[in-house]
């Protein structure tokens, strides 16, 4: 069996970067070119009634990545989530609004190493 | 102005892990973050992605041991898959009515997630130790997936055709996967002169 290949790093990334219009930042191109995992938010055009489930469910899992030491950002923003993330007890992850996919996979790459460097199971982590 | 990806193709709904390895159970993981190979195909096709909620991370946690449906197949788990497919369902119902296409991209061989091959061993449980092997897998659905057709039968949507990430299926060939994904996202359903 291959390892487990995780990042152990993952971003909440705004529709407009996941679902880029043409000439946009391609988000998903730059986290996929930096290892990132992303965490979609609902678009941004999207009522209450259906974003607000998302975002909860959202915030439920960035809560057990976060529980585990994988390291946060937040590409773009969204209204809603800085309000979901508190319900589970989390502030807003540091922010990013890139000008580029090239930049964006470059602030990526930059980021300190995470907390956690094994993957479930394993019990092997850096915590401190 | 309509985004580009919803207006002019369709509307992927995929499973979360297709974004983001990093939900994976232990030992999951094929790539650090993004599954490439069949995102790729999403947007040089046109499609807009939409990641479903991954069903097992928010319930069972990270640290969470491989399973197979029948451990999964429990009331509490069903009320969340419940939960996750109704705000899924939602949001698809907003698409269709939109006239927009609708496809689903699953997980095959996964308890929540597969398609068309979900796995099944109704003895498996107890002490965690059991020969590697993929003897379990059999033709179905996960249970989340069940559970949003459920939901879009509810509200009278039909469900959408399927295709699935088969990493966990006996030779696997990403060709393969890659052919059958294009199939699925090029075989549009006719539209009536109206666009609906």
């Amino acid at each position: 069996m291959a390892p487990d290949a995780r990042s152990f790093r993952v971003a909440l990334v705004a529709d407009r970067y996941v679902n880029p219009p043409p000439g946009g930042t391609d988000g998903l191109a730059a986290a996929a070119d930096a290892g990132w995992g992303v965490l979609q938010l609902p678009a941004e055009d999207y009522p209450a009634r259906l974003a607000g489930p998302l975002l909860a469910e959202v915030a439920e899992q960035a809560e057990e990545f976060r529980r585990h030491g994988y390291d946060l950002v937040l590409v773009g923003e969204r209204d809603g989530l800085a309000e979901a993330l508190a319900q589970v007890g989390l502030a807003l992850p540091d922010s990013i609004v890139p000008g580029s996919a090239t930049e964006l996979s470059r602030i990526l790459r930059g980021r300190p190493a995470p907390a956690a460097t094994g993957h479930s199971g394993t019990g092997q982590t850096n915590e401190k | 102005m309509p985004p580009p990806y919803a207006w002019f193709m369709g509307v992927a709904f995929v499973a979360h892990c297709l974004l983001n390895q990093n939900s994976k159970v232990g030992d999951g993981a094929h790539c650090a973050g993004v599954y490439s190979p069949m995102v790729d195909v999403l947007r040089a096709k046109g499609w807009r992605i939409e990641q479903m909620p991954c069903p097992e991370l928010a319930f069972a946690g990270l640290n969470r041991f491989w399973a197979v449906r029948e451990q999964y197949d429990t009331a509490a788990f069903r009320r969340h898959c419940k939960r996750l497919s109704a705000a899924v369902a939602d949001v698809i119902a907003v698409r269709v009515e939109q006239g927009e296409d609708v496809v689903l991209i699953g997980i095959e061989g996964s308890p929540s997630m597969g398609v068309t091959i979900t796995s099944s061993d109704p003895e498996r449980g107890g002490r965690p130790e059991w020969p590697d092997g993929t003897a379990e897998q059999v033709s179905g659905e996960g249970i989340f997936v069940e559970e949003l057709r459920a939901a879009l039968e509810s509200r009278g949507i039909g469900f959408p055709r399927v295709a699935g990430e088969t990493h966990a299926i006996p030779g696997h060939d990403e060709a393969v996967q890659r052919a059958r994904l294009e199939s699925v996202l090029d075989n549009r359903p006719p539209r009536s002169a109206d666009g609906a």
